[in-house]
């Protein structure tokens, strides 16, 4: 029954509805093609066309050629050494590690020797313990509770700072400095953060990664020791002390943001002010519905930077949890954690990306 | 009424309508006492925690030895001295490398991989913003990713390539990773788009400069904040990055290197610990002092896309 049906559909089609419409189809590609193909011959040629598709007889093609073959040759001198790095540095690495993900690697003198596993590593990550689900878990609830705190917290430091008073530049400073300051090893002796919070295994060698762990006596300002000296109880000792460094972690994350909103800010037209002035807006109706739509863009270039500087921090749980694994010589497993630990990163982004685009983005355009 | 005014009033009412029009602007955002009250609060506290360990950190680098044993810590000094900083190179001395080769290889390696990071990534987001190279969308997306994309993936397969190269042990090994990173070529290429007409370089062109001429006179001197912001960030990286395993030979380890060992000799060095951080964060600072009022003006081309 069905067959027949279908034949009869088949036969009505071609038969009554579709016949010269696809016959002109057909007639209109095969035209198309052959333009196309001419043009093609066009290019090829050695010949110059002027406007009417005659050939310019005495005209060097190869010159008028070799201007443009020759531009585009010479951005690639411009691109190759960063290009070579980019392949070299970021494509190679990139791609054996997505292998060692899925493979079982054991190191020889100048490579990996690796054996496809398929999904293995990742069920033994999975079945063996929960720390990793739990690390997963954890690090995603940190940054799920930091985040709002410090985009909040710098918007409303940019505003401010944005807004006209005496020593402006020199509370700008002080917002900026740890920016400029605190990498590496400087804010590890700044903070104490070193010795402390697990181990910061950079890959280095044995000896600077021993140094690192033992920063802890250098004499950075350290948290805990100064509300012991309060003689408080010790719960609170302790919750102080973790509050307060939370809030040191905040404030020295703020700073990029900081500049990123005063430079978005600073883009807003003065004139939609004094317009709004004008109508009899309040402050907060000012911010509201001028200040926040306008720096819509900033806003989720702020998000997207503090997501990955908050989930990409050395002292995060997975990338610690994956160190591990690396000095146990598991490179696969080390791999296959830190890619889906990424792969993670990168829904979230995108889900923010498209959720905040999709609604407040295109209320305020 | 105007013209009977003499030179001196002019001037006088001049500066008071400037006034008032600074006191209104001032206004836009602190209209209220209370809220006049908050923001300084805010500004005030926020800035205490951004700046105390700065603060406590320099303190710290000039306190004679019994105050700085003294609990608990203090966050003033009585009798100042600058003696951590002149026991700082006898410290090392057990070292075998005297502490200013080691400050000699971390300018020389900030410096040396900064330039190098500016100029190829500046060609390169050259190309991709004002050329038609074949494939510089597919190249410009890869940027992107790699963004997003931190070094910890990265790090095995990377330390075969260097093993491969063999550029272990050399200062190549500082340098050579440092140049290709995409922060630079994302940050000039959004620069470069806006900042640079493509009218200016057909002129430029039209006048027979050559690519060359073109980029170095013409493009790079109208993004001159996009490239000095770019080198304060690269320098600050670089001058505070560790080396990893890729060096072992002591006399090519940098200054971070020689901070943590200081560091670790014990609480009676804490001054002194202290007296080379305070030394380290100098040379970012004055890049930055240099640099300073490019930052936000970058930030605002690169950030609105």
């Amino acid at each position: 029954m069905k067959k027949d049906k279908n034949v009869e559909l088949e036969a009505n089609t071609t038969e009554e509805r579709k016949p010269t419409l696809s016959e002109i189809l057909k007639a209109e590609e095969a035209e198309l093609k052959a333009q196309k193909k001419a043009e093609k011959a066009k290019r090829k040629a050695k010949y110059a066309y002027d406007i009417n598709g005659n050939i310019i007889p005495d005209l060097d093609v190869k010159h008028v050629k070799g201007i443009e073959s020759k531009k585009s040759w010479y951005g690639f001198y411009f691109i190759l050494p960063w290009l070579i790095g980019l392949v070299l540095f970021f494509l190679i690495p990139l791609i054996s590690s997505l292998t060692y993900a899925f493979s079982d690697v054991t190191p020889e003198p100048g490579y990996m020797d690796t054996t496809w596993v398929g999904l293995e590593n990742y069920r033994y990550i999975f079945d063996s313990s929960d720390t990793y689900q739990k690390a997963l878990l954890g690090s995603i609830g940190d940054f799920v509770l930091q985040l709002p705190i410090i985009v909040i917290i710098s918007l409303i430091l940019a505003l401010i700072l944005n807004s006209n008073f005496k020593g402006r530049t020199f509370f700008r400073g002080v917002f900026f400095v740890p920016v400029i300051v605190a990498a590496g090893v400087i804010m590890g002796l700044l903070t104490q953060s070193y010795g402390e919070n697990g181990p910061i295994i950079q890959l280095s060698s044995t000896v600077a990664a021993d140094a690192y762990s033992t920063v802890g006596t250098g004499g950075g300002l350290d948290v805990t020791e100064l509300l012991t000296s309060l003689e408080l109880p010790a719960d609170i000792t302790e919750q102080l002390s973790s509050l307060i460094t939370d809030i040191f972690n905040t404030i020295w994350s703020c700073g990029i943001p900081v500049v990123l909103f005063i430079a978005g800010l600073q883009t807003i037209p003065a004139q939609l002010y004094e317009a709004s002035k004008v109508e009899g807006a309040t402050t907060w109706e000012e911010f509201w519905y001028i200040t926040l739509p306008s720096i819509g863009q900033t806003l989720l270039l702020v998000i997207i930077f503090t997501l990955i500087e908050l989930l990409t921090k050395s002292d995060n749980e997975v990338i610690n949890l994956a160190y591990a694994q690396i000095t146990n010589v598991e490179y696969g497993l080390s791999s296959a954690m830190l890619w889906l630990f990424f792969a993670i990163i990168g829904v979230i982004t995108g889900l923010i990306i498209l959720i905040f685009s999709k609604t407040c983005l295109k209320r305020w355009e | 009424m105007e013209a009977t005014m003499s030179k001196a009033d002019a001037r006088r009412l001049k500066k008071l309508k400037l006034k008032a029009a600074k006191r209104d602007q001032y206004k836009r955002f602190t209209r209220t006492k209370s809220g006049n009250f908050f923001y300084t609060f805010f500004l005030i506290l926020f800035g205490m925690f951004s700046v105390l360990p700065m603060y406590y950190c320099i303190i710290t680098s000039f306190k004679p030895l019994d105050e700085l044993l003294v609990f608990p810590p203090r966050f003033y000094v009585i009798s100042p001295t600058v003696e951590s900083y002149l026991t700082l190179p006898s410290l090392l001395d057990n070292l075998a490398v005297p502490l200013s080769r080691y400050a000699f290889n971390s300018i020389f390696v900030s410096v040396v991989a900064t330039f190098l990071h500016v100029m190829v990534g500046s060609a390169a987001a050259y190309v991709l913003a004002k050329t038609n190279i074949p494939g510089k969308k597919i190249i410009f997306t890869i940027v992107q990713m790699s963004l997003l994309y931190n070094s910890y993936t990265l790090e095995i397969p990377r330390y075969i390539i260097y093993a491969n190269m063999g550029i272990f042990d050399t200062y190549w090994a500082y340098i050579l990773p440092a140049i290709p990173s995409s922060m630079g070529v994302f940050l000039m290429k959004q620069f470069m788009d806006t900042n640079i007409p493509d009218a200016l370089i057909e002129a430029a062109k039209i006048d027979g400069a050559g690519s060359f001429r073109t980029f170095w006179s013409i493009a790079m001197p109208n993004v001159k904040p996009a490239w000095l912001t770019l080198t304060l960030f690269s320098f600050r990286d670089l001058w505070a990055a560790a080396p990893g395993s890729t060096i072992f030979s002591e006399e090519l380890k940098t200054l971070p290197f020689a901070a943590s060992t200081i560091a670790q000799s014990g609480i009676a060095r804490q001054g002194c610990a202290m007296a080379v951080t305070v030394i380290m964060m100098i040379p970012p600072i004055l890049v930055y002092l240099v640099t300073q009022s490019s930052v936000t003006q970058t930030m605002s081309s690169s950030g609105i896309k």
